[in-house]
């Protein structure tokens, strides 16, 4: 009888250590939208979490005229070697978020042409391979 | 001692299983007419589409930031919900609605704003996913020209998570016809604006552009033409807008980004371009037929 409650203890302590060790990229995106500068409208939240690819990507498009934010948001540090880059409808780098070394935690990308974007995530020496990510807007 | 056991695997099954059950059972019993055989390709590819389709809302502060001033004579009637009885109607103008929701709400016409909330909801409701609008927070946002950023916020929030519902739940035809719906009345109401504004090249411009926004679409249509008759439909239409849009040409220039560090914000500059060559003729025909294919979608 013993052996079945601590069983029973066993895993539900081990699940909800699970529950804790998870990446939670969809709150950590969510609370990346208050994080758009002033003037900025939301559009999407990314959620980040490292799979089978190197990479987490999305696409939108951008249109001509529009300045667009995007910006991470990781659990341990401000980006947690989080990268953003962004490419053209032909694959051309636009962007890319780390500079000298150093992991800059938004970009705003004045858009001159019109047509799908790739929004490309890497890890950098990621702790958690895990964050969270907006999309905002504005004219 | 047994009373605690049964009570903690209770507990441990209570736990792992109850997330969102009755909004589940809701769906399902709500949508089932709404099935397909199932489109032609991964839910993951179309999902991996429909999120890059733009926001209606973009074209709404177009026209708001280039001074234009609001004119609900553009939008659907918030009365004509009554009429969308199948769920590809309801999808359709559900997307309509959404569209106009959007433009009320930049434009600050809380009351205009309020019908067409009301009007979603009934479709929502009707679709089974009412859950993922909170009406009263809404309702109350809207009655304050301060709220605005928090009643936009919110109302983009509602639409993107009906988007992943539906696509976590196989059921992306229904995003499809949402997102489609959204995009012809936001071009219509682009189209009427420009007519009004004839001079207005970057209205002209941004007609043209479409271009790139109808490719995507009628390449979600495309993956339901063999399974959803209505989609099929849909599709012939938009592919006679097609052959309209082929005359647009857009040229591109790269040129590599430059950047500077502004306030701990990476500004880039764009040193690409950008040209679209569109007629005045050419946005005349855009114009009638998208009217036509909008006067279907919302009869």
């Amino acid at each position: 009888m013993k052996k079945l409650i601590l069983i029973v203890l066993s895993v539900f302590i081990l699940s909800t250590l699970d529950v804790i060790g998870q990446c939670n990229s969809e709150s950590l995106s969510t609370s990346c939208i208050p994080k758009l500068s002033t003037g900025f409208n939301f559009l999407k939240s990314y959620k980040i979490e490292k799979g089978g690819k190197d990479y987490v990507e999305y696409s939108y498009v951008f249109t001509k005229g529009t300045q667009y934010m995007i910006n991470i948001c990781a659990a341990t540090q401000p980006t947690d070697g989080i990268i953003v880059s962004l490419y053209d409808s032909n694959r051309n780098k636009v962007a890319t978020s780390k500079v000298n070394g150093q992991y800059i935690s938004a970009i705003a990308y004045p858009c001159n042409t019109t047509g799908i974007y790739y929004i490309q995530y890497t890890f950098d020496g990621s702790t958690t391979y895990c964050g969270g990510s907006a999309l905002g807007f504005k004219r | 001692m047994r009373i605690v056991i049964i009570g903690l695997i209770l507990a441990l099954f209570t736990a792992c299983g109850s997330e969102k059950k009755s909004d589940e059972q809701a769906f399902l019993e709500g949508v089932d007419s709404a099935k397909t055989e199932g489109p032609s390709i991964s839910e993951g590819v179309i999902g991996d589409i429909l999120g890059r389709i733009p926001s209606p809302l973009e074209i709404s502060v177009l026209l708001k930031e280039s001074g234009k001033k609001y004119n609900g004579g553009y939008l659907n009637s918030p009365e004509s919900v009554s009429n969308y009885n199948s769920n590809y109607k309801k999808a359709l103008n559900l997307g309509v609605y959404g569209t106009d929701l959007g433009y009320t709400n930049i434009y600050e016409q809380n009351q205009d704003g309020v019908k067409y909330m009301t009007s979603i909801k009934t479709l929502a409701d009707g679709l089974s996913i009412g859950q993922f609008f909170d009406i009263e927070t809404i309702g109350r946002l809207a009655t304050n020209s301060k709220n605005l950023d928090s009643l936009l916020l919110i109302t983009t929030q509602n639409f993107n998570s009906i988007n992943h519902y539906l696509q976590s739940r196989n059921q992306s035809n229904l995003s499809v016809l949402f997102l489609t719906g959204g995009w012809v009345e936001a071009l219509n109401i682009l189209c009427e604006v420009a007519a009004a504004n004839p001079t207005n090249k970057e209205m002209q411009e941004t007609i043209g552009e479409q271009k790139i926004i109808l490719e995507n679409i009628l390449l979600l249509l495309s993956f339901y033409k063999e399974s959803d008759q209505n989609m099929a439909s849909l599709l012939t239409d938009m592919e006679e807008l097609k052959k309209l849009y082929d005359k647009v040409n857009i040229t591109y220039t790269y040129s590599e980004s430059t950047f500077e560090i502004v306030d701990g914000v990476m500004v880039i500059k764009d040193n690409s371009s950008s040209t679209i060559q569109i007629t005045a003729e050419d946005i005349a025909n855009i114009k009638a037929l998208t009217s036509s294919i909008r006067n279907k979608i919302i009869s």
